[in-house]
C-alpha cells in the first residue's frame, strides 16, 4: 500500500498542535487530580503538579520546553485570576483595626528574610545573592492558597488570616526582588538606575492598578450587579492588567494585587457581588498547576539538598516566631496561630517566575543558588498544600463534607 | 407524674435574649466566626452570658434578669460594644435581622456540641435552614397558674409582637413578600405552633408527661412553641419576635410586653377555653405577611382591625402600667412605630431600593446595629 495514493491520510505520526498538548495535559492533569482528592483525600493541586512535574521536560519529556513556552499564555491569565481574586480577598481596613496583624505581617516577612540571608551566608553564598533567596522566601504561593481555600470552602479566621499574610507577603516579595535588581544595577553600572527602576516598578504599578480599578468599577456602576456580566468585566479587566503591566515593564504580580485590593477599596457602594471565578477560572488553574510542576526542576538534587533543606527550616523559622509571639495581641489562640504559620508554607508558580525573572536579570548571581531553589520550590510545592489543607482542617474552618 | 416544678420567680422581671448574625466584610454573607468570636469575649471577661448557637455563624447574647427597661437597654448595649468590638479586632460584622437575606443554607456548618450535633441530625437540612434570628423575651411569673394563664392571654398580642419585629421580609436572594419570612421556617418543624389549651400547672405537668411518655419530646426544649414555659427559670417565654436590627428596639420590644404583662395580670380579661385560638392562626399570618398593615379578627369581640391601629389602641390601655414600671418613653417608642407603620422590615425594603444590593444593605444593617440609629 501506497500512502501517495490516499493524500487524504495524515502523515505519521500525525503532527501534533498546541492545542493538542493543552488537552493531553488538562485531561491528565484533571483525571489524576480527582483522584488524588478522592482516593488520597489531598488537595487535587497535588495531582494537577504531578502530572506536569513527570511529563515536564526535567523528567519524561512528553512536553517539550518550547511547548511550555507556548502555553505560558495559559499561566498568565491563570495567575492574573488567582491574584486579583487574592488582592480582592484582602481587607486594608482590617490592619487599621487590628494593628498588631500589620506588625505581624512585616516581623514575618523581615525575620524570613533574615534567617535565610544568615543560612545561605553559612553556605558561602554571596550577599546579594543570599539576600536574592532570602526575598524569594517571603512569598506564600498566591495560586495555591487562593485555589485550596475555594475548593474547601474554607472560612474562618486561619483562612482569613492565611489569605491577608498571603496578600502582604507576595507584595513584599516583588517589591523586594525589585529592589534587590537595583542593588545589582549599582554593583554594575550607574547608581540613579538603582533608585529609578524599584520606584518606576513600585510607584507605576500602583498608579496603573489605580486607573484599572477605577476603570473597571465606573463600568460596574453604569451597567448594575448581574453576576455573568460582572464575571466577563472582571476576567478582561484582569486579561488587560496582565497585558498592560508587562508592555510598561510594570510588575505584574504586583500591579494585579493592587488591581484586587483598590477595586475593593474603590467600591463604595458595594457595586461587586461576591465574586467567584470558580468554574471559569478551573481549567486555567489546572494548567498553571500543570505547569508549575513542568517548571519543577530537581537536576543535580543531591547536591542541592543541603541547602535546600537548610532554606526550608529558615524560611519556616523566621515565619513561626513572629506569628507565634504576636498571636494574643492580635486575638487569637496560640493553636490557631500555629495553624496560620502551617498555611503560610506553599511556594509555587510565582516562586518559580521570580526566580525565572531573576535568573533573566542576572544570571551570574542567581546560578550559585538555582539548583537548591528550586529544589527547596519542589519540595513546598508539594508539601505546601498539604500543610495548608491540614492547617484549615485542624482550624475546623472546612465544609463538613468536602474531602 | 413527673416532677416538673415551676421554680417561681418574681412577677414581671424579665430578660432579653438576642440571636445574632455574623457576617464576613468581604460581601456581607454570613461566616463562621462563633468560636473565635466567643474566644475574644471570654478573655475580656465580660459580665453578660454570650454564647454558641446552633450553626457557627450566629452568636446569642442573654442579659440579666431586670425589673426596669432603663438598665436593660443600659446592659443590651454594653453587651452589644463588647460584641462589636471583638468583631471588628475579627474583621466580621455582626448585625440584628430575622434571616440573612441571601445566605445559602448548605454553606452552614453546625456548632460542633453533641445537642445540635443531634438536632442537626433529626432534622436534617430543617436544622440548616434554621439559620434564623430571633429575639425571645423572659417574663417572670409568681407561680405556674398565673405563668399558663399569662401565656395564653398573650397569645391575643402574638400579632402585635410579629409587626412590630419583623426584619425577614428577604431570604435566599428573594424578597418573600412576608414581612416577617423567618416564622415560616419555625413552622416546618413538628413542635411548633402553640402550647396546650390548659390554664393550670399540673394540667400542662400532665400534658407534657403524656407526650413524654409516648416519647415524642425528652425536654420542654424540644417545643418550638410561640410562647413556652420555661420552668426553670420561673418564666414564659416569647419567642415569635425576629431579632430587630437593634439593641434600642431589643429592649422597647420587651418592656412592651412586660406592660402587656401587668395588664393581663390584674384584669384577667380572658378565659381559656377551645374559642381562644379560633383566629391565633389567621391572625399570625396576616402579622407575617402584612406586619404593621395586616388585618386582625378578635375571637372574643369579632372585631376586624388592622394591626397598628390595635398596637396604638394598646398603648394608650398600657399608659398607667408603663408609668408604674417606668417603661413609658418605651411605650411611647412603640407606639410612634405604629402610628407610621413604621417595622425593620419596611426600613430594610426602603434601604434596598436604594441600590438593589442585598450585600449593600446588610452592610447598612451592621452599621446600623453598631450604632443603633
Amino acid at each position: 500500500m501506497n500512502p501517495a495514493d490516499y493524500p487524504f491520510l495524515p502523515a505519521w505520526p500525525p503532527a501534533l498542535t498546541p492545542l493538542a498538548w493543552v488537552a493531553v495535559l488538562l485531561l491528565t492533569a484533571i483525571v489524576v487530580g480527582e483522584a488524588t482528592r478522592r482516593w488520597l483525600r489531598i488537595s487535587r493541586v497535588v495531582g494537577y503538579l504531578l502530572v506536569g512535574a513527570v511529563l515536564g521536560p526535567h523528567a519524561t519529556g512528553v512536553i517539550g520546553a518550547d511547548t511550555l513556552a507556548t502555553l505560558r499564555i495559559f499561566s498568565d491569565i491563570a495567575v492574573g485570576l488567582l491574584l486579583f481574586e487574592l488582592g480582592q480577598r484582602v481587607d486594608l481596613g482590617w490592619l487599621r483595626r487590628n494593628p498588631w496583624l500589620f506588625v505581624t505581617s512585616v516581623l514575618e516577612a523581615l525575620l524570613t528574610l533574615a534567617a535565610v540571608y544568615a543560612v545561605m551566608r553559612l553556605f558561602d553564598v554571596r550577599p546579594v545573592t543570599a539576600a536574592a533567596a532570602g526575598v524569594l522566601a517571603i512569598a506564600t504561593s498566591p495560586g495555591v492558597v487562593v485555589t485550596l481555600v475555594k475548593d474547601l470552602r474554607a472560612q474562618g479566621q486561619v483562612t482569613e488570616r492565611v489569605i491577608l499574610f498571603t496578600a502582604l507577603n507576595t507584595a513584599y516579595a516583588v517589591v523586594g526582588l525589585a529592589l534587590i535588581v537595583g542593588w545589582l544595577h549599582f554593583e554594575s553600572a550607574r547608581a540613579s538606575i538603582t533608585i529609578a527602576h524599584p520606584l518606576y516598578l513600585i510607584l507605576g504599578s500602583l498608579a496603573l492598578a489605580a486607573l484599572l480599578a477605577a476603570a473597571m468599577i465606573l463600568i460596574l456602576r453604569l451597567f448594575g450587579r448581574q453576576l455573568t456580566f460582572q464575571l466577563a468585566i472582571t476576567v478582561s479587566f484582569v486579561l488587560l492588567t496582565v497585558a498592560a503591566a508587562s508592555a510598561l515593564e510594570l510588575s505584574v504580580p504586583l500591579t494585579l494585587l493592587l488591581t484586587g485590593m483598590l477595586g475593593r477599596v474603590f467600591d463604595r457602594d458595594r457595586h461587586f457581588v461576591s465574586l467567584r471565578f470558580g468554574q471559569t477560572a478551573m481549567l486555567f488553574v489546572v494548567l498553571l498547576f500543570a505547569l508549575a510542576g513542568a517548571g519543577l526542576n530537581f537536576q543535580g538534587w543531591l547536591a542541592a539538598l543541603p541547602m535546600a533543606l537548610g532554606f526550608i527550616a529558615a524560611r519556616y523559622l523566621g515565619k513561626l516566631v513572629p506569628i507565634m509571639l504576636l498571636a494574643r495581641p492580635s486575638s487569637l489562640t496560640v493553636r490557631k496561630a500555629s495553624l496560620v504559620q502551617l498555611g503560610l508554607t506553599p511556594m509555587s508558580g510565582l516562586a518559580l517566575l521570580m526566580l525565572h525573572d531573576l535568573t533573566k536579570q542576572a544570571p551570574l548571581l542567581a546560578q550559585d543558588i538555582a539548583a537548591s531553589i528550586y529544589l527547596a520550590v519542589a519540595i513546598l510545592a508539594f508539601a505546601g498544600p498539604l500543610a495548608l489543607q491540614f492547617a484549615l482542617v485542624r482550624a475546623g474552618e472546612t465544609e463538613e463534607d468536602a474531602k | 407524674m413527673s416532677d416538673m416544678q415551676f421554680g417561681p420567680s418574681k412577677a414581671l422581671t424579665f430578660g432579653i435574649e438576642l440571636e445574632l448574625q455574623i457576617l464576613n466584610r468581604r460581601d456581607c454573607d454570613l461566616t463562621r466566626g462563633a468560636n473565635d468570636l466567643l474566644r475574644v469575649i471570654e478573655r475580656g471577661k465580660s459580665k453578660s452570658d454570650i454564647k454558641p448557637e446552633i450553626t457557627e455563624s450566629m452568636i446569642e447574647v442573654a442579659t440579666g434578669i431586670h425589673e426596669r427597661y432603663a438598665d436593660a437597654l443600659e446592659e443590651l448595649r454594653a453587651i452589644r460594644d463588647t460584641v462589636v468590638t471583638a468583631a471588628d479586632r475579627l474583621n466580621l460584622l455582626i448585625a440584628g435581622g430575622g434571616a440573612h437575606p441571601f445566605q445559602h443554607w448548605h454553606e452552614r456548618k453546625i456548632f460542633d456540641t453533641p445537642r445540635f450535633k443531634q438536632i442537626s441530625a433529626l432534622y436534617g437540612y430543617l436544622a440548616k435552614q434554621f439559620t434564623i434570628f430571633g429575639q425571645h423575651v423572659h417574663i417572670g411569673c409568681a407561680d405556674g397558674d398565673s405563668a399558663m394563664y399569662l401565656l395564653h392571654a398573650l397569645g391575643r398580642y402574638v400579632p402585635h409582637f410579629i409587626a412590630l419585629a419583623a426584619s425577614s421580609p428577604y431570604q435566599q436572594g428573594v424578597d418573600t413578600a412576608y414581612d416577617s419570612s423567618r416564622l415560616n421556617s419555625v413552622s416546618a418543624f413538628p413542635l411548633s405552633g402553640r402550647a396546650p389549651i390548659v390554664d393550670r400547672w399540673a394540667g400542662f405537668v400532665t400534658f407534657f408527661d403524656k407526650v413524654r411518655d409516648v416519647k415524642v419530646v425528652e425536654s420542654m426544649k424540644d417545643f418550638y412553641w410561640d410562647i413556652r414555659p420555661k420552668p426553670e427559670y420561673g418564666t414564659i417565654e416569647v419567642r415569635v419576635f425576629d431579632t430587630p436590627l437593634t439593641v434600642e428596639k431589643a429592649a422597647a420590644l420587651a418592656a412592651y410586653v412586660q406592660a402587656l404583662a401587668r395588664r393581663l395580670l390584674i384584669e384577667r380579661p380572658i378565659v381559656v377555653d377551645d374559642d381562644l385560638y379560633l383566629t391565633y392562626s389567621y391572625n399570625r399570618f396576616q402579622a407575617c405577611r402584612f406586619g404593621m398593615d395586616g388585618l386582625i379578627i378578635d375571637a372574643a369581640t369579632r372585631e376586624h382591625v388592622t394591626i397598628h391601629q390595635d398596637i396604638v389602641a394598646t398603648c394608650e390601655k398600657l399608659a398607667v402600667d408603663a408609668q408604674e414600671l417606668q417603661s413609658s418613653a418605651a411605650l411611647d417608642q412603640v407606639a410612634l412605630w405604629a402610628r407610621e407603620r413604621l417595622n425593620d422590615a419596611r426600613w430594610m425594603r426602603e434601604q434596598y431600593a436604594q441600590t438593589e444590593s442585598l450585600a449593600d444593605l446588610m452592610w447598612k444593617q451592621s452599621q446600623y446595629f453598631r450604632t443603633g440609629a
